[in-house]
């Protein structure tokens, strides 16, 4: 008979009952089997009954090591960057190169992993996995950058007059802060947390991707917007069934002309893409058979074994607001130098606005970062220089099947004229005031 | 107490805030306040808490005497100034108050509701347990299986404050089926009387006037009348922002009465403790925005939205963070003085660990925090 011997945890207070030792207080003796302890024996530190012990394995040491770090009040204040995404990273490295001796700390809801947000929308069709998306991870990044990393922890308020930042992991101190945590998906009531999938992150990507599977599936997005009409051609031309939806007629059209629009609906359309413009989703809902059935306002419904929403992004304010910030539907910025109201508080990315327009896009952030360290790397040496201001937009759509190029920020409302409009490609502008302002080409 | 008490009782329960403040903060300052090192180690205030009844500091809450949670905040942080552990008998009370008035049977609703709103009777809570089990921390330690004439609960309950022989308390169990599979929950009152065992607790650093018990529950009946919901998840899911938002009085009490500690010193040990971090005006402005915001809060316990539930949540954990600055501030700028057996900073630093840890406790806030705020996706 092994002389093993087991331990038990009390569920109640925590207190372990060691076989080996047994419980003298008790008249329990050392080598006392659970089993053999009487029923009326009560944990001798809160009083539970026996029944209220369950079998207890101590964690292998190092496990607790694996949980994030928890905040350390004392340190000194340096800069404090919230978001883990492109936008964060930028600012981290843009620092770095500006200061070699800067105390940068990163705070981040996801694990920090660096990747190219803009393939998630590519990634299927090229066979792609995580794997190969992670070019980096968290770890990795903070080690090369010498930035303290605390992932998984979630920042939960600003106290703007004391500079301090309340999270999940305790309270960071900062002597500048750099909000960075980019725009979540804007889920309509009709469209359930539950039940739709949104592409927004690695780590929702790379769970949805798992969950399709190898097998052919039929997927309904919702919005054809940049990144729905880019989803719908990744998984058309992964061999996946697509349907795509969108409240308008056609897709794209509160970005392109209807000539734009109508060369990307063909391109789509080749793949096998069934688009469906003018309906608004109602409501989703899981069958008996486990697919889900997804409600049009005219009363017609939809079977898919997944619903993917792409129904914008939206930020959320409650950060900003609880530092007393100016919000414009993003958090409002000094263009010049992403400064946000609060002297020593910057914002760049997706959860940015400027003049009142949020700006979703990757190609901006380099400035961006960069703006923002000139700012704070200038404001700790008294070196003042003037930022130099994000550079202009590029926007690219990567659906092959009709690639779409824009320069500038169009003017959803503006005039277009067409430049040129043939088999070789299509060319518009749009003109304010004598300037150029945007340019398109398909 | 009989009910004609409670009917001549009732007709004066038309308590204006004011009233209640005022009449909390004289018996803070009387009687309460010389009670404080005695209710620390082991005497149980029920004389003081009848008093504070009296004068509507444990009704105020009820939707009954207009819902003015932002009051029984303010008189708990009254009483706490002086005693932190009548602070905490008081939200247990005021907690117990909250599961008699949604309880469907008139027995618990009206009589019993309103002897408890007056401090004529007394009840508490154990649902430090449930709470962690419904987060997901801890299992359910009450299992109830469905009878006849109600249901048959057992188990033990390891600390359950403000009980005594006579008194009573609000649990929730765990409805098993034959085959140890959990249903739903319920949510009643246990009466404390030959049925129920109280067993006395270890010896605690503090807090022990607060007259907790451990409770063996064994084939209990629990029969209709006493239940107050049944399932139990929607009516925590409605009272659980008032319950956290009731306990930030303790912690704005315990701050006040540290911020007296340091004032009181500051004429002679000023020279000296102006070297030190944490100085009253500070921690006072600090404790000041959080009162406003707490009271903010308070005007709409049932807002129920994520934003809400999110700044209640972190009011509450800063509560605590600012009670266990404040009574370390307040030990070290008393010195000598404040580190005697009878000291308040002393009791204080014990009182604000108590806000730290007691259910739920500042890891548990964290990671519920957390769990609220991780986006849900298709499982």
């Amino acid at each position: 008979m092994s002389e093993t011997w087991r331990q038990y945890i009390c569920r109640a207070c925590g207190l372990i009952y060691d076989e080996a030792k047994g419980d003298e207080d008790s008249g329990l003796a050392p080598g006392t089997r659970f089993e053999d302890i009487p029923g009326d024996w009560a944990c001798p530190l809160c009083g539970v009954t026996k029944a209220d012990f369950e079998p207890y394995e101590a964690p292998m040491a190092g496990a607790a090591l694996a949980q994030p770090a928890v905040v350390t009040a004392g340190r000194r204040p340096g800069v404090v960057i919230v978001g883990g995404g492109a936008a964060g990273w930028a600012v981290a490295a843009a620092l770095r190169a500006q200061d070699p001796d800067a105390s940068i700390t990163l705070v981040t809801a996801c694990a920090g992993d660096i990747y190219n947000k803009p393939e998630l929308s590519v990634a299927l069709s090229r066979g792609m996995s995580a794997d190969g998306l992670r070019r980096e991870t968290g770890d990795q990044a903070a080690a090369r950058l010498g930035v303290r990393l605390l992932a998984k922890i979630h920042a939960i308020a600003i106290d703007a007059g004391r500079s301090r930042l309340r999270t999940t992991g305790g309270i960071i101190s900062y002597s500048h802060l750099v909000l960075a945590h980019g725009a979540k998906p804007a889920l309509p009531r009709s469209l359930p947390s539950n039940l739709c999938w949104r592409v927004n992150d690695l780590g929702a990507w790379e769970q949805l991707r798992a969950r399709m599977g190898e097998a052919t599936q039929r997927i309904v997005i919702v919005g054809a917007g940049m990144v729905g009409c880019e989803l719908a051609e990744d998984f058309a031309r992964a061999g996946h069934g697509v349907t795509l939806l969108d409240v308008e007629a056609r897709p794209l059209a509160g970005l392109l002309p209807s000539q734009a629009s109508d060369r990307l609906l063909q391109g789509l359309t080749a793949l096998g893409v069934r688009f469906h413009g003018g309906v608004a989703v109602t409501g989703v809902d899981r069958r008996s058979d486990g697919r889900l059935n997804v409600a049009l306002d005219h009363g017609s419904t939809i079977a898919a074994d997944f619903v993917v929403a792409a129904t914008g992004l939206a930020t959320d304010l409650r950060l900003a607001v609880s530092a007393g910030l100016l919000v414009d539907g993003g958090i409002a910025v000094d263009p010049a130098s992403m400064r946000t109201s609060a002297p020593n508080i910057f914002a760049l990315g997706d959860c940015v606005s400027i003049d009142g327009q949020p700006c979703r896009f990757v190609e901006p952030i380099a400035g961006q970062a960069g703006a923002i360290a000139q700012a704070i790397t200038g404001a700790l040496t008294g070196d003042e220089r003037p930022a130099s201001g994000p550079a202009p937009l590029v926007i690219r759509l990567k659906t092959r099947s009709a690639p779409i190029t824009i320069h500038g920020a169009p003017d959803p409302q503006g005039a277009w004229r067409v430049i040129q409009d043939s088999r070789d490609g299509l060319v518009m502008e749009q003109w304010r005031d004598g300037t150029l302002r945007s340019r398109l080409a398909a | 107490m009989d009910s004609a008490t409670v009917l001549d009782r009732r007709i004066a329960t038309t308590w204006t805030d004011a009233e209640v403040l005022e009449g909390v903060a004289a018996i803070a300052a009387g009687p309460l306040r010389a009670a404080a090192p005695a209710i620390d180690h082991g005497h149980y205030p029920l004389d003081i808490m009848a008093e504070l009844g009296r004068v509507g500091a444990l009704g105020v809450h009820l939707k009954r005497h207009g819902g003015r949670l932002g009051v029984a905040i303010a008189a708990m942080e009254g009483a706490s100034r002086a005693c932190g552990s009548t602070g905490f008998l008081m939200w247990a009370h005021d907690v117990c108050g909250l599961y008699l008035e949604n309880a469907g049977n008139p027995a618990l609703s009206t009589t019993l509701l309103e002897a408890h709103a007056q401090g004529l009777a007394f009840g508490g809570t154990g649902l430090s347990n449930p709470m962690k089990a419904l987060s997901g921390v801890e299992s359910f330690l009450l299992r109830a299986r469905k009878v006849a004439n109600g249901y048959r609960v057992s188990g033990s309950l390891p600390w359950v404050s403000h009980i005594a022989p006579g008194q009573y308390f609000g649990a929730m169990a765990a409805v098993v089926d034959g085959a140890r599979s959990v249903s739903h929950e319920i949510l009643f009152i246990v009466r404390c009387d030959e049925r129920v065992q109280l067993r006395p607790c270890p010896t605690f650093s503090g807090m022990e006037g607060t007259s907790t018990w451990g409770v063996r529950l064994d084939d209990l009946l629990v029969t209709p009348a006493d239940l107050v919901a049944d399932p139990a998840r929607p009516f925590v899911a409605r009272i659980r922002e008032s319950f956290i938002l009731l306990q930030t009085g303790m912690a704005l009490g315990i701050i006040a009465g540290c911020l007296d500690d340091m004032r009181q010193v500051e004429p002679v040990l000023g020279r000296t403790n102006r070297f030190l971090a944490d100085r009253p005006d500070e921690l006072a402005a600090e404790a000041a925005e959080l009162r406003a915001r707490i009271m903010r809060l308070a005007e709409t316990p049932h807002d129920g939205g994520r934003d809400y539930r999110i700044e209640v949540l972190d009011a509450r954990i800063h509560g605590a963070e600012l009670a266990l600055r404040a009574a370390q501030s307040a030990l070290l700028h008393q010195g000598a003085r404040g580190y005697l057996a009878e000291a308040a900073p002393q009791r204080r630093v014990r009182e604000a660990h108590f806000c730290a840890i007691v259910t739920p406790a500042i890891k548990h806030l964290r990671f519920e925090l957390s769990k609220l705020m991780t986006d849900e996706y298709p499982s």
